[in-house]
């Protein structure tokens, strides 16, 4: 089965059928998308300005990601369900769009930088939270974030005006 | 007399520009998304912490300052991309309700932010219930402005 094809059967399910044939389903979709995205997106923000050494640099580092990180989860997930549902009901359209496929990219570059950054703070994060300025590394994920998810943000936009 | 102003305004090379390319407006459009993006999440951090939900152990001036350097950068990037997306329909959105509810929204937010709520977090022993009002008023205005400018991408 190629992508295309999963691409084609995602629309004939019932998830695909929310947002195109529901009354205002599109657009209430794509109004929590937007705002689980500024949720998200800019709560990360600021944990990358620590990372990079910006701003909040007084405290350690793992203070800040504890207190960000449930605000982020929680405006991820609304954007991840709401995006996910989204896609099911125009997945082939999506699929063969430029803007949509530099979106993924950046999302999948994006949360492997994060995994990569939470699993290495694991072992690292007592040297990291004193550290100042950040070790190098912490500041390339740190900047590395901010483009990802600018990315994120400027191709899903352009998205829209391209796909439909 | 102000409608002679936005048909003008409309009738401006730049508008003209914006206007007829869906590029040069899909770009404009999502840079104004960056901005509007780094307000919100500004204004999330400041209230937040002023309820005391996020960062509690952290002074306030701490938090409150960096976020409103972006609040500002936030705005001048979404303030000048929102302009330029405007002047190639300004007499149809200057006559639409919901256009005008988030202009009026956004003035309400921008003074309450930098006028009001910055006066009294920078007292020197500012009251918590003074600092939680300002933070629930702060959020209201500012969730309200998210809510009504999706409305306005998507309904209008």
């Amino acid at each position: 089965m190629t992508i295309l094809e999963v691409c084609e059967w995602l629309e004939t399910t019932a998830l695909g059928a929310i947002a195109p044939a529901t009354l205002y389903g599109f657009q209430v979709l794509v109004g929590i998308h937007i705002l689980g995205l500024i949720l998200s997106v800019g709560t990360l923000l600021w944990m990358d300005l620590r990372m990079i050494g910006i701003s909040l640099v007084a405290g350690p580092l793992s203070e800040i990601q504890r207190s960000l990180s449930p605000w982020f989860f929680f405006g991820f997930s609304a954007m991840f369900v709401s995006g996910f549902i989204l896609f099911a009901g125009f997945a082939t359209s999506a699929y063969e769009n430029t803007y949509f496929r530099i979106k993924m990219i950046a999302l999948v570059l994006a949360g492997i930088n994060a995994l990569i950054f939470h699993v290495m703070a694991k072992k690292m994060s007592a040297d990291w939270d004193a550290a100042q300025p950040p070790p190098a590394l912490v500041r390339f994920a740190g900047l590395g974030s901010i483009v990802l998810w600018s990315t994120v943000i400027l191709s899903g936009r352009m998205m829209s005006y391209t796909m439909f | 007399m102000f409608m002679s102003l936005f048909a003008w305004i409309e009738s401006t090379v730049i508008a003209r520009s914006v206007g007829g390319s869906l590029m040069f407006t899909a770009s404009l459009s999502a840079i104004h998304l960056l901005g509007f993006t780094l307000v919100m999440g500004s204004s999330l951090l400041v209230n937040l912490r002023l309820l005391g939900a996020l960062l509690p152990q952290r002074a306030l001036n701490e938090v409150t300052r960096p976020a409103s350097r972006a609040i500002a950068l936030g705005l001048a990037i979404s303030i000048t991309t929102g302009a330029l997306l405007f002047s190639a329909r300004a007499t149809s959105a200057i006559e639409n309700r919901t256009f005008q509810m988030k202009i009026l929204l956004l003035l309400a937010a921008v003074v309450f932010h930098f006028v009001i709520q910055s006066r009294v977090t920078q007292r020197p022993q500012p009251g918590v219930l003074a600092l939680r009002t300002t933070a629930v008023f702060g959020l209201a205005l500012w969730m309200g402005l998210a809510v009504v400018a999706c409305w306005f991408i998507l309904f209008e």
